[in-house]
């Protein structure tokens, strides 16, 4: 077994390796580096000026040379500073958006769970009913929105023309801290982060017990007189849950695409946020410091799921 | 029954959603004092995330809100006044510069001195410091501080356009920063945690990628500001911004043409037009033989309806350029008018042997303008242009695509360009477009424009020591590129700011790089309505 982790982590860090080495080529391949970014199309500045300014930088040197240079920095826990953040060390910038996006998904996802829970509960229990028809088509649209749809229509819809919420950011700006204000800014980009995975949790829930209410048990349950709403909550929903517990955990990987475009509408400074930033300015090393924190999560959770997988399965260690 | 149940559950979640938000509403808007919000970096003008002036190319309007030049353009940037220098001199032959100072103390306390002066060209020049002023500075020979209140600035030769470069250079904290080497400065985060200017706001915190925080200066010198906070929101796009305007989130922002225009009848707010000082124009490539016969330029200017893309496209909000400039002093009378004759296009084309040269094969159209309106327009364009035989295909790429592209040595990827030029309010910022010496690496020659008559007139105009004469100097630039055709001048676009009414004294104007202009910060209030 201790082998097996050995060599998954080891492989593990291989794939990281790997992962830097075409994030960096790919990033190079694309027209334009920070420098050009940096430059006002309509403003004069003189070529000299550049130069002077990407030889500071270091990016007149040779490629590879820049790519160790960052690899043998980064292993040392550098991993350099933001070029169009006036400096700012790359690492506390990415950490610190983390929470924000962690706090996002989380709460989108606990609210699609909930809605989505609930409401493939009332469809399935009010199957071809009005109620049902209309959840479903509901759910359907939901499911086929994305997210810079939902996005820009629910800021318009909520925002600008209602005005119970906020259009943006993470609290009102110049105003103390407080946990209700944080509240306020959440909700909305939260809710609409939501949409797509609660459609899609209702779908599933609704296929899941209409299965299981079908089932001889529920049968039995029914015939023993127990009240329905009993036989619902209790009996059905429980095995209901499963295959939709599956999917929520396999639906988190779209809602962190969602999640990008959530927060570039909603300006919600997290990873999304700064990632769409740093791309469209050509900030290498928040990029690459970015994505190796994602990819070092993604090869995490594929570890522990695969160690887990290995300990109630000889088959696979042994494979 | 059930589902009844859990309908009422779904129903008492979304009023809980609601009440979060009634109750959350007055916290948010609670108030301890008049706070202004903006949206000062938005648009073009802006410059997000930025906050060391030596590196700016733009955002000057917020800069100036808390830092200040020695001299800054009037509100209209019609001609430029002291800020940070009480009064200045010129000497006759344009290479001595005077300034004596203002009264003026630092966000710290301390006093502002011609020691500052000094120690900021010196950092402005240096291009260790990161600074982006160096080459444009490189005339600089001395800056001498006879007293505390006067410095001197002399350079190799004359400049008519010193002043106006000097105008984005804020003044920095000797006592503060004399002691970092240049190049960490560059790299510090004094900038954008305690920097210290001499503006009427100072600087309280920068939440990152949300908001810059600044409050009011009790000691500014031409007295307190009339509101306590100013708060520069950030937005990913100028759309956003409108949004959180019209939501009543924020009290000012730049806005698109098409926006703008949504804001014209309602009583709430302002439109604040202005001259974008941008000229727009289609560049030719002169590193390809496409363009080299002149009646091939020629049949481009005539093949295009400007009148009819600035009434239906602009809603008559762009003046026509005839030549690089539109401002009316640099604008000679007996110009080219190239109006609209696709007849005679069609005609130079075939005398220039158009079907040799590249026939109907599709010539790709390079651009970073990405907004809606500037779409329709190329596209306007490229109709007008295929009716003639020119088939022109728009590109539409971001700015570092694009200044990765066009600073390259691939011409076939950009054989024609739509761009935008800084047009004013110093007419000499086309030097570095136009004149064959600053093809890269040198300067922002980016198509390889090498037209020495030009070159002459340009040389000419910068240099003119009689100010008497200045004016026809630039017309005689202008009137080489209406008949040369180095590019093809477009238009000048308006751009609009919208500002909401609760707003008073507020001024702005959609100046180049943000500005700065004169905009007296300290005297903005706001009367909630």
């Amino acid at each position: 077994m201790l082998r097996y982790i050995a060599y998954r982590v080891v492989l593990g860090l291989f794939m990281l390796l790997a992962l830097t080495v075409l994030i960096f080529i790919m990033l190079r391949l694309t027209p334009g580096d920070p420098i050009d970014a940096y430059i006002n199309p309509t403003i004069p500045i003189s070529e000299a000026e550049l130069t002077t300014l990407r030889e500071r930088l270091g990016l007149d040197r040779p490629l590879p040379v820049q790519y160790f240079a960052w690899l043998g920095a980064a292993l040392s826990g550098d991993f350099g500073y933001s070029i169009q953040r006036g400096g700012a060390p790359v690492l506390p910038l990415v950490l610190s958006r983390v929470g924000p996006t962690v706090l996002l998904m989380l709460t989108a996802t606990a609210i699609a769970i909930v809605v989505g829970i609930v409401a493939g509960i009332v469809s399935a229990v009010r199957k071809n009913k009005a109620s049902d028809i209309s959840l479903s088509i509901l759910s359907f649209l939901g499911v086929s929105s994305p997210a810079f749809l939902t996005g820009l229509l629910g800021l318009y819809g909520f925002s600008v023309v209602l005005r119970w919420f906020p259009s943006g950011g993470m609290l009102t700006p110049g105003r103390p801290f407080s946990g209700l204000d944080l509240a306020y800014h959440l909700i909305l980009p939260a809710a609409l982060l939501s949409i797509a995975q609660g459609a899609l949790i209702m779908r599933y829930m609704r296929g899941s017990l209409l299965e299981v209410l079908s089932q001889d048990y529920v049968r039995t349950a029914r015939s023993k007189g127990v009240r329905e709403f009993w036989v619902v909550v209790k009996h059905a929903v429980r095995n209901a849950l499963l295959p939709v517990i599956t999917l929520i955990g396999s639906s988190i990987g779209g809602a962190i695409g969602g999640a990008i475009f959530i927060e570039s509408v909603f300006n919600w400074p997290g990873m999304g946020l700064l990632m769409i930033n740093a791309v469209t300015s050509r900030d290498y090393s928040v990029i690459m410091c970015a994505t190796l924190l994602i990819g070092a999560s993604v090869i995490l959770v594929n570890l522990l799921t695969d160690i887990a997988y290995a300990a109630v399965d000889p088959r696979i260690r042994n494979s | 029954m059930l589902g009844r149940r859990l309908g009422h559950i779904i129903a008492i979640a979304s009023l809980a959603m609601v009440g979060t938000a009634l109750v959350a509403l007055p916290v948010a808007a609670q108030s301890e004092g008049k706070t202004i919000v903006g949206g000062f970096d938005v648009g073009p003008g802006g410059f997000p995330g930025n906050f060391n002036p030596l590196m700016a190319t733009a955002g000057f309007t917020w800069l100036n809100t808390y830092y200040e030049p020695l001299v800054i353009y009037t509100a209209d940037l019609s001609e430029l006044k002291g800020e940070l220098a009480a009064d200045y001199t010129v000497s006759e032959d344009l290479t001595t510069f005077t300034f004596n100072l203002a009264d003026a103390t630092w966000h710290d306390g301390e006093p502002f001195t011609s020691a500052d002066v000094k120690f900021t060209f010196d950092l402005a020049m240096n291009a260790e410091s990161g600074s982006i002023f160096a080459a444009r500075l490189s005339d600089v020979v001395s800056v001498e501080t006879p007293d505390e209140n006067t410095a001197v600035v002399t350079l190799s030769g004359p400049n008519g356009g010193f002043l106006s470069t000097i105008s984005q250079l804020m003044m920095l904290p000797e006592h503060l920063l004399g002691q970092m080497p240049a190049a960490e400065l560059a790299q510090s985060d004094w900038w954008s945690t305690k920097p210290v200017g001499t503006g009427p706001f100072k600087f309280v915190q920068y939440v990152s990628d949300q908001y810059v925080e600044l409050e009011a200066f009790d000691d500014y010198r031409d007295g307190r500001p009339k509101v306590d906070q100013l708060i520069n929101r950030y937005f990913a796009d100028p759309a956003a911004a409108v949004a959180a305007l019209r939501a009543g989130e924020i009290e000012f922002t730049y806005a698109e043409a098409d926006d703008a225009q949504t804001f014209e009848d309602d009583e709430n707010f302002t439109v604040i037009p202005g001259d974008s000082f941008v000229l727009n124009y289609i560049g030719f490539n002169h590193r390809t033989e496409l363009w080299e016969d002149p009646r091939v330029r020629q049949a481009v200017m005539y093949a295009i309806d400007r009148d009819a893309i600035i009434e239906s496209l602009y809603n008559g909000a762009a003046t026509k350029a005839q030549c690089n400039y539109v401002a009316p002093q640099y604008v000679p009378e007996d110009l080219i008018d190239y109006s609209y004759d696709p007849e005679k296009a069609r005609s130079l084309l075939q005398e220039a042997g158009w079907d040799e040269i590249n026939g109907t094969a599709e010539l790709p159209w390079l651009t970073y303008y990405a907004s809606p309106q500037v779409a329709n327009i190329m596209a306007a364009i490229q109709a007008m242009l295929g009716e003639v035989g020119i088939n022109v295909v728009p590109r539409v790429v971001d700015v570092p695509t694009y200044n990765g592209i066009v600073r390259g040595d691939d011409v076939d990827q950009f054989p024609l360009v739509y761009a935008g030029a800084g047009n004013g309010p110093n007419p000499a910022q086309h030097n570095v477009n136009l004149h064959s010496s600053q093809t890269p690496p040198n300067g922002n020659n980016i198509m390889h424009i090498d037209v020495p008559e030009l070159d002459a007139a340009l040389e000419t105009a910068m240099s003119e020591a009689d100010t008497s004469q200045v004016a026809g100097r630039w017309q005689d630039v202008c009137r080489i590129v209406n008949e040369q055709l180095p590019w093809a001048s477009m238009w000048v676009a308006n751009r609009y700011g919208i500002a909401s009414n609760e707003l008073e004294n507020f001024v702005w104007t959609p100046a180049p790089a943000g500005g700065p202009f004169e905009m007296n910060p300290e005297d903005w209030d706001i009367t909630p309505q």
